[in-house]
């Protein structure tokens, strides 16, 4: 079994990179929408699941990610991955210089903040001439998606190395210590300050990188898509629907939602809305810990495992 | 000079309306540790209970205020107790996705019922003014104010001087404490929960008097709700009305002299600065 | 004996109250001093002042001679400052070994980054306080005594040259207690000096080397144990908190 995970591993991957070679438009168009959240999952999953911050800023990474490529290209005429290259750089300044100030923050007063940040972020941008304010910016077409799914795969590929690399490196584990009990992590030599802001540096790339992609994808970007909250709370659902703070949860709660939910929206897509609502709920609920979860310990428990989780957070 | 007074009147009377619509989240915050992201949608149907009251019943929407409330009331204890009562012992951020998958099902059944369009509720004094020098209040505006200013300061009677109201407020210290006065823990939690979401449901009707409703509305103010929670503290209503006053002012100034654009950068860079600079509020104690 | 850490007129204030209060006293290399007082006395405050969790209002402390004022938590751990709770507080998702391996990959001298070594340090750990049956569990499957003995085993595989614990015996049987006291002398028999909180009377005389009283946040005695213990000002301390 353990043998086989490396081949099983290497088969999907395979599988995966094949897509825009068999796969239809509509499916590579999907895969390029799933896997970019994957990456937003998995990238929250760095300072969500890993180190314990329940961050809502990570759309700002996001809309960072994404107007840098805009600005480079549309109003410097800069090529693509200068521009990436400039979206990570303004999401890195960003998370060094409110990074410290905000990382003291636990709880909701973290959840807040960083939501503030994000509507913060949006209305600036939305005033700044260079970003086309209010209005936006149209990029230049490219019409490749196999180039845009195969970056995308790439990115998710990245990110889940690095994550890996979490779970078996002293970086990781200080982050998993900060999780668990920050002043025990503290008093044991773990630098806590510093390691969450590079937590949050390292979720933000991501998150920034996925963005960039994105606007050069969609070639079109306003404050209010670049920053949207709701996609904040999309990657969260399902880094902590797979199971946040595991390896490859985020991937599976990405690509299963994106699934049901794209399904869904064929039909009508307000009911689609509605079952994401209600899957959350019934998630939050029924499965707290996520898939990774229920599959490790639901399996032997069966329907009382619901049961439990329910008990052990009801009143 | 005239123009400072009216921006002032205009961020006043939109701080009342702001006041009332945090109460019921600080309440729910400081009591029930239950952040509610879906606040500004309770906000959003309380604000269509009273469209509908007037379009289909002629109520007016002052006079329609209890009944608002009313089925907020009901709304609210209903989903305290079968829903968001399963996970109120679960980590802080499993009860913030709750909610805010409550938010995603109470705005896009707000899209299939009430569609997407654009509601405002006309009452025949809609477009009355009340002159007071070189101030001009428009009569909506001045009585949604006044309602709210009577909400936050009944509220906070009740808090003080009713036997429930003790409850609560010994119940955001301990849980227990509700017990000693004879109160069943999950009834006042639930009760708590829907007092606030009445609240929310009477700020929608007000709402609805002095702007447009459509089931888009709740992030927004729920975001500000926090601002003005965070700014006055979670324990007294009147900290409360403080912090909504304050928003309004501050958001009608930098409407002025910045630029309509900058009000939201205000406002929410306000919450930021506060709560770096004071994690417990600038008033009172928060959670 | 070489003061190993010097605490210089030490005084803590939170809102008003005075916790610890002129507070002065020093560790030498291998020592085990027994810190004592009534609730409420100030100990753990004291610990914590130590260990970097909170600043001192005013005074200074010094380790191996180097000034500790404004040294944050994580690097007076490095330089080989370790504690343990009281209220035990464990990575509770983590398994026992991951616990402790934290300590050895993070504490002193843990710059390694060898994920491996460190649980080697950590299993030795374990060996050590007598847990190494439960490594594999989740930290928070264990009762009370294990976790005192994981808080134990976390701090002394960061490898500290002053060990600060605060009430390690409580809540323990006195089986246990014996137990405990054995593995502090072991600790102290590798070279490192030992703070001991305690409430059990009879270990903490038998186990330390010096006595220091604590009442109201101000020092009351500080030697011999038996000579402490003997000592008016410190009967009528505990005698008094009895009445009351």
């Amino acid at each position: 079994m353990k043998r086989l995970r490396p081949l099983a591993v290497a088969a999907g991957l395979v599988l995966l990179a094949g897509v825009p070679w068999y796969g239809s438009d509509v499916l590579v168009q999907f895969g390029i929408n799933a896997l970019l959240l994957a990456v937003l999952a998995q990238g929250w999953n760095i300072i969500g699941g890993f180190t314990g911050y329940p961050s809502f800023g990570n759309s700002v990474f996001y809309g960072l990610g994404s107007y840098g490529v805009a600005i480079v290209m549309v109003q410097w005429h800069g090529s693509f991955a200068l521009g990436l290259a400039f979206g990570v750089a303004l999401a890195v300044v960003f998370a060094f210089v409110l990074g410290a100030p905000i990382l003291r923050l636990r709880g909701h007063y973290f959840a807040i903040a960083t939501l503030g940040l994000a509507q913060v972020m949006a209305a600036i941008i939305a005033n700044v001439p260079l970003a086309g304010q209010n209005i936006g910016l149209v990029l230049p077409p490219l019409n490749d998606d196999r180039m845009f799914y195969e970056l995308a795969l790439t990115l998710l590929i990245a990110a889940t190395a690095t994550v890996y690399w979490l779970t078996r490196s002293r970086f990781g584990f200080g982050l998993i210590a900060i999780r668990e009990n920050e002043e025990g992590a503290a008093v044991m030599g773990v630098d806590t300050t510093r390691y969450k802001v590079l937590a949050f540096t390292l979720s933000g790339t991501f998150s920034a990188l996925a963005g960039g992609i994105h606007a050069y994808w969609i070639t079109f970007l306003d404050p209010e898509s670049a920053f949207d909250i709701s996609l904040n709370v999309k990657m969260i659902i399902m880094a902590v629907f797979g199971g946040a703070g595991t390896v490859f949860g985020p991937i599976v709660g990405a690509l299963s939602l994106s699934g049901i939910s794209e399904l869904l929206s064929s039909e009508v897509t307000r009911v689609a809305g509605l079952f994401f609502g209600i899957v959350i709920v019934a998630a939050v609920v029924l499965m707290p810990r996520g898939l990774a979860d229920l599959a490790r310990r639901g399996r032997r428990a069966g329907w009382r495992y619901f049961i439990e989780n329910i008990r052990a957070n009801r009143l | 000079m005239d123009l400072l007074a009216q921006v002032l009147a205009n961020g006043v009377l939109l701080g009342g309306l702001y006041a009332v619509m945090a109460l019921g989240l600080a309440l729910a915050w400081g009591v029930l540790n239950i952040v509610n992201l879906a606040h500004g949608s309770f906000i959003m149907l309380g604000g269509y209970a009273a469209w509908y009251l007037f379009t289909w019943l002629h109520i007016d929407p002052f006079l329609g205020l209890p009944l608002t409330a009313a089925m907020m009331f009901a709304l609210g204890y209903a989903l305290q107790r079968g829903v968001l009562n399963l996970i109120v012992r679960a980590p802080m951020f499993n009860t913030l996705l709750l909610t805010f998958g409550l938010d995603v099902v109470l705005s896009y059944l707000a899209q299939i019922v009430f569609s997407a369009d654009f509601r405002t509720i006309n009452p025949p004094y809609a477009g009355s003014q009340l002159n007071l020098g070189a101030v001009v209040l428009p009569v909506a505006r001045l009585g949604a104010f006044t309602a709210a200013i009577v909400l936050t300061v009944g509220m906070w009677l009740f808090l003080l001087h009713t036997r429930i109201g003790r409850a609560i407020r010994a119940t955001a210290q301990n849980l227990n404490a509700a017990r000693l006065y004879g109160v069943e823990p999950r009834h006042l939690y639930a009760l708590t929960f829907a007092i606030g979401c009445a609240l929310a449901g009477a700020s929608g009707a007000l709402y609805g008097t002095v702007s447009q409703i459509n089931p888009y509305i709740g992030a927004t103010l729920t975001a500000k709700s926090f601002a003005i929670a965070i700014i006055g503290g979670l324990d007294n209503p009147l900290g409360v009305l403080v912090g909504g006053l304050f928003l309004g002012l501050i958001e009608s100034l930098t409407a002025l002299y910045i630029g309509p654009t900058w009000s939201d950068v205000a406002s929410f860079g306000i919450l930021v600065l506060v709560l770096i600079v004071r994690p417990t509020g600038l008033l009172g104690r928060t959670a | 004996m070489n003061a190993l850490l010097e605490v210089d007129r030490v005084t803590r204030r939170f809102s008003g109250l005075t916790a610890v209060n002129d507070v002065s006293f020093t560790i030498g290399e291998s020592e085990i001093l027994g810190l004592i007082g009534p609730n409420g006395a100030g100990k753990t405050t004291l610990v914590s002042l130590i260990s970097g969790t909170l600043e001192p209002s005013v005074g200074g402390i010094r380790f191996q001679g180097q000034a500790l004022t404004g040294v944050p938590a994580y690097r007076r751990a490095r330089l080989g400052i370790g504690r343990t709770f009281q209220i035990m507080q464990p990575f509770p998702g983590l398994s026992v070994l991951d616990n402790v391996a934290v300590g050895a990959l993070f504490g002193h001298g843990g710059a390694s980054g060898n994920l491996a070594s460190a649980r080697d340090k950590a299993r030795s750990a374990l060996e050590f306080v007598g847990l190494g049956k439960f490594i594999s569990q989740r930290a928070e499957s264990l009762g009370g005594p294990g976790r005192k003995r994981l808080e134990l085993a976390k701090a002394l595989a960061m490898q500290p040259t002053l060990l600060l614990c605060d009430e390690v015996m409580a809540g323990l049987t006195p089986v246990e207690v014996d137990e405990v006291v054995a593995l502090l002398r072991r600790v102290r028999d590798r070279g490192i000096s030992v703070l001991v909180i305690e409430h059990v009377m009879k270990a903490i005389r038998e186990l330390s080397d010096r006595l220091l009283v604590l009442h109201h946040g101000e020092k009351i005695a500080d030697g011999k144990p038996d000579a402490v213990l003997s000592d008016t000002t410190v009967i009528e301390a505990y005698l008094g908190r009895r009445r009351s």
